[in-house]
C-alpha cells in the first residue's frame, strides 16, 4: 500500500487526541484508511439515547474527493436508504478538501437533529415523514431502541 | 473512408479525423445550407448542426485542422503530450523563485497535476502564485538553527514514491531509451486487447521513466551540494544559503488542506483570504462533465439517452468559503527576492542580524475580497485552460454515441420491411461529395418543407438527427453493397 498522506495521519492523531463529543472514529489496523465509527443521536431527536455505527472510507483522492460514508445501523430516516447510504450535501457536490472527517461526522449528527424529507433518499420514509410526521417519529423512535443500542 | 491513420490510431469504429471548431463547422453548414434546407443555416450554432456537417465534411477538413484543440490526436501524440507533459513535472534544483521550485513535490501522486505546466510556471516565475516548496512532515519551534539548517539540507526534490506498484507488475516495458512499443504488443489480441495493452505499456512506461527523470535530478541536486561543500570558496549559486533555508523554514505554516509544514507566504484566497499552498491549489479543478444532479439512479434515463448540451461543469467553489469561481492571491516575500529574476540563492543573507527573536511578521495591508476577474487573482480555471474544449468534447462524444444508438435503433426498424416506407430517404443535404452519385437513388421522397416556420429548436434539431441517421445509414449501405462499382 502506498504511504499514508500525513493529512490523515495528522486527523487521525487529532480525532484521538481531540475527540469530538459523541462521536468516535477508529482507524482499521489492516487499512487506515478505513474506519469505524460511532455518533450517538442528538438530544430531543428522535434518535436520542442511540448509538448508530458507521463506516466511513478514504478514498485515494482525500482530501480533493469526499470521504464515503454509510450507516450500518438501521435507521429509519428521510434522508438515509436501506443500505445505510446517505444523502448529504457535503458528500456530494458541496465536498470540500477543507472539511474533515470530523466535519463530516458532525454534519451526519446534524442531519439526525433535522431530517429533511423534501430531499429525500429513502422515498418511502420521506413521503410517510410529510403525511404523518408524528408517526414517522414514533417509528424513527421505536427503530432507534431497536436497532441503535 | 477518407484517411485512416495508421494501425491503432485508428480508434473503434475508423472515422474520418475531423476538425470541429464552431466556427468551421458553421461555414461550411452555412454552405450546405446552399443546396439543402435553407433552415440548417439558421440553427448553425446548435450543437448536432456542428456534429452533423462536420461530419459531412469528412477528411477533406484534416488540412486546416493543425492547432484546432478539437482535432482528434493520434494516439502517438497523445503519448508524446503526455510523456512532455510528465516531464514537466519534475522539479530542477535550479530553478527556484524564492526559495522554491517550479514543480510540486508530489505528495499526492502526479496523477492529479493535470494542470498547465506552462502557465503555472509563469505565474510562480512572475510572482503570481506562491513556489512549490518542499513541505516538512512537521515542524518543532523547539528547533534549533542548526537543527533547522540540517533538516532542510536532507530534503530531497520529490516525494518518495513506491517503485514497485503492483499494477504495472508484468507489464513489459522494453527497452526505455527505445520510442517504439510496437513490437511489445501481444498481436494475437483482438484490435481492442492490442490497445489496451498499447495504452498499459505506456502508463508503466512512463511511471518508470519518471522514476528515473526524477532520480537523475536528485542526482544533480546531491553532487552539486557535495561539490558546494568540498570547495568552500566557490559555492553553486543556484543552492540556497544556510540563512536562506532558515528564514524560509523557521516561520512558515500549515496549509490547512494537506496539513504539510510550508515557507511563508502562501498563497491567499480571494474571497475570504484562507491560505493554500501551491500544491493544493494546482488540485482544484472542475468536476468532469456532469448532468446537473448527477445521482447514480437506475429508474432515470442513462446518458447516453439525455441530451449532451445539458453537461456541465461548474467553475470551483473556494474550499473555505464555497463562493464559486475559486481564485488566490499571492504576495511575494520582499526580503527574499531570489532565484529566477531575483539574486542568487546562495547569496542570500539575512538582513536581521537579531534572527533569533523573530519579530511578530508584521500585517499586510489587509485587502478585502477580490473579483474573479482582477488582475491579481488567479482562478483555478486559468490553470486548466482547456476546460471548455474539455466539456465541448464530451459533450460531442456522448451527442456522438446516441446518435450511434438511435441508428442502431433505427436501422433495427429498417429491416423490417413495413417501415421501409417511412424511411423515405430525402436526401436534404448535398450528398458527400463526388463519386456519390448513388445518393441520388436514395432521394424517393420529393424534397419537401421538412418543418413548419415556427418548428421549435428541438423539433429542428430532432430532424436533423433524423436525417443524419439516414444519410448515414444509406451511406453504410452502399459501402456494404457488393456491385458498388
Amino acid at each position: 500500500m502506498a504511504s499514508l498522506p500525513k493529512r490523515i495521519i495528522k486527523e487521525t492523531e487529532r480525532l484521538v487526541s481531540d475527540p469530538v463529543p459523541g462521536i468516535t472514529a477508529q482507524p482499521h489496523e489492516d487499512n487506515l484508511r478505513y474506519f469505524q465509527v460511532t455518533i450517538e443521536g442528538p438530544q430531543q431527536s428522535p434518535y436520542e439515547n442511540g448509538v448508530f455505527e458507521l463506516e466511513l472510507f478514504l478514498p485515494d483522492d482525500y482530501p480533493m474527493e469526499a470521504p464515503k460514508v454509510r450507516f450500518l445501523t438501521k435507521i429509519y430516516h428521510p434522508n438515509i436508504d436501506r443500505l445505510g447510504r446517505i444523502c448529504l450535501d457535503v458528500l456530494k457536490t458541496n465536498w470540500s478538501p477543507a472539511l474533515q472527517i470530523r466535519t463530516v461526522l458532525l454534519s451526519v449528527q446534524a442531519l439526525l437533529a433535522s431530517p429533511n424529507p423534501n430531499d429525500p433518499l429513502a422515498n418511502d420514509v420521506a413521503e410517510d415523514w410529510i403525511r404523518n410526521e408524528d408517526e414517522a417519529i414514533a417509528k424513527a423512535r421505536e427503530w432507534t431502541k431497536l436497532y441503535a443500542k | 473512408m477518407g484517411n485512416v491513420p495508421g494501425k491503432l490510431e485508428n480508434e473503434g469504429i475508423a472515422r474520418p479525423n475531423r476538425s470541429m471548431s464552431a466556427s468551421a463547422a458553421q461555414t461550411s453548414s452555412g454552405r450546405n445550407g446552399t443546396t439543402a434546407s435553407g433552415a440548417r443555416s439558421q440553427r448553425t450554432s446548435s450543437l448536432v448542426g456542428n456534429l452533423l456537417s462536420s461530419r459531412r465534411r469528412s477528411s477533406s477538413s484534416e488540412a486546416n485542422g493543425n492547432g484546432n484543440p478539437y482535432k482528434r490526436k493520434s494516439t502517438k501524440d497523445k503519448e508524446k503530450t503526455e510523456e512532455r507533459h510528465v516531464k514537466q513535472l519534475i522539479v530542477k534544483y535550479n530553478e527556484t523563485v524564492d526559495g522554491g521550485f517550479l514543480a510540486p513535490f508530489g505528495s499526492c501522486g502526479t496523477d492529479k497535476l493535470d494542470y498547465d505546466t506552462k502557465v503555472v510556471k509563469n505565474l510562480i516565475i512572475e510572482r503570481r502564485l506562491a513556489p512549490f516548496y518542499t513541505p516538512l512532515q512537521d515542524f518543532d519551534n523547539s528547533w534549533s538553527r542548526e537543527e533547522v539548517i540540517k533538516i532542510i539540507e536532507a530534503l530531497p526534490l520529490h516525494a518518495p514514491f513506491n517503485e514497485k506498484l503492483e499494477t504495472f507488475e508484468d507489464i513489459p516495458i522494453g527497452d526505455l531509451t527505445q520510442s517504439d512499443i510496437d513490437h511489445l504488443i501481444d498481436k494475437t489480441l483482438s484490435r481492442r486487447e492490442q490497445r489496451r495493452m498499447r495504452s498499459k505499456i505506456f502508463k508503466a512506461r512512463l511511471y518508470k521513466k519518471r522514476i528515473i527523470w526524477q532520480e537523475r535530478e536528485n542526482e544533480r541536486f546531491l553532487e552539486s551540494k557535495i561539490e558546494a561543500k568540498q570547495s568552500k570558496l566557490q559555492s553553486n549559486p543556484n543552492l540556497p544559503s544556510d540563512d536562506l533555508k532558515y528564514a524560509m523554514y523557521s516561520n512558515g505554516s500549515e496549509c490547512p488542506i494537506c496539513f504539510l509544514y510550508y515557507p511563508q507566504p502562501m498563497n491567499m484566497s480571494r474571497c475570504c483570504l484562507q491560505p493554500i499552498c501551491s500544491e493544493c491549489f494546482v488540485q482544484i479543478k472542475r468536476a468532469d462533465p456532469h448532468f446537473p444532479h448527477d445521482e447514480e439512479d437506475p429508474s432515470k434515463p442513462r446518458d447516453e439517452e439525455k441530451d449532451p448540451n445539458m453537461l456541465t461543469s461548474e467553475p470551483t467553489n473556494c474550499p473555505y468559503c464555497a463562493t464559486p469561481d475559486f481564485g488566490i492571491t499571492y504576495e511575494a516575500p520582499t526580503d527574499r527576492n531570489v532565484g529566477l529574476q531575483g539574486l542568487a540563492p546562495s547569496s542570500y543573507v539575512h538582513s536581521k542580524k537579531d534572527s533569533l527573536e523573530e519579530p511578530v511578521p508584521h500585517a499586510p495591508d489587509r485587502r478585502g475580497s477580490l473579483a474573479s476577474t482582477d488582475r491579481r487573482v488567479v482562478t483555478s480555471d486559468s490553470l486548466r485552460p482547456d476546460w471548455q474544449v474539455k466539456l465541448n468534447k464530451e459533450r460531442m462524444r456522448l451527442a456522438r454515441r446516441s446518435a450511434n444508438a438511435t441508428a442502431i435503433h433505427v436501422s433495427n426498424q429498417l429491416v423490417t420491411p413495413g417501415h421501409q416506407a417511412s424511411a423515405g430517404l430525402t436526401s436534404t443535404s448535398t450528398p458527400r461529395s463526388n463519386s456519390n452519385d448513388h445518393a441520388v437513388e436514395f432521394q424517393r421522397t420529393p424534397p419537401a418543407p421538412l418543418w413548419s416556420a415556427n418548428a421549435t429548436a428541438a423539433e429542428i434539431e430532432n430532424h436533423m438527427i433524423e436525417q443524419a441517421i439516414k444519410l448515414s445509414l444509406a451511406e453504410h449501405e452502399r459501402e456494404n453493397s457488393p456491385n458498388r462499382r
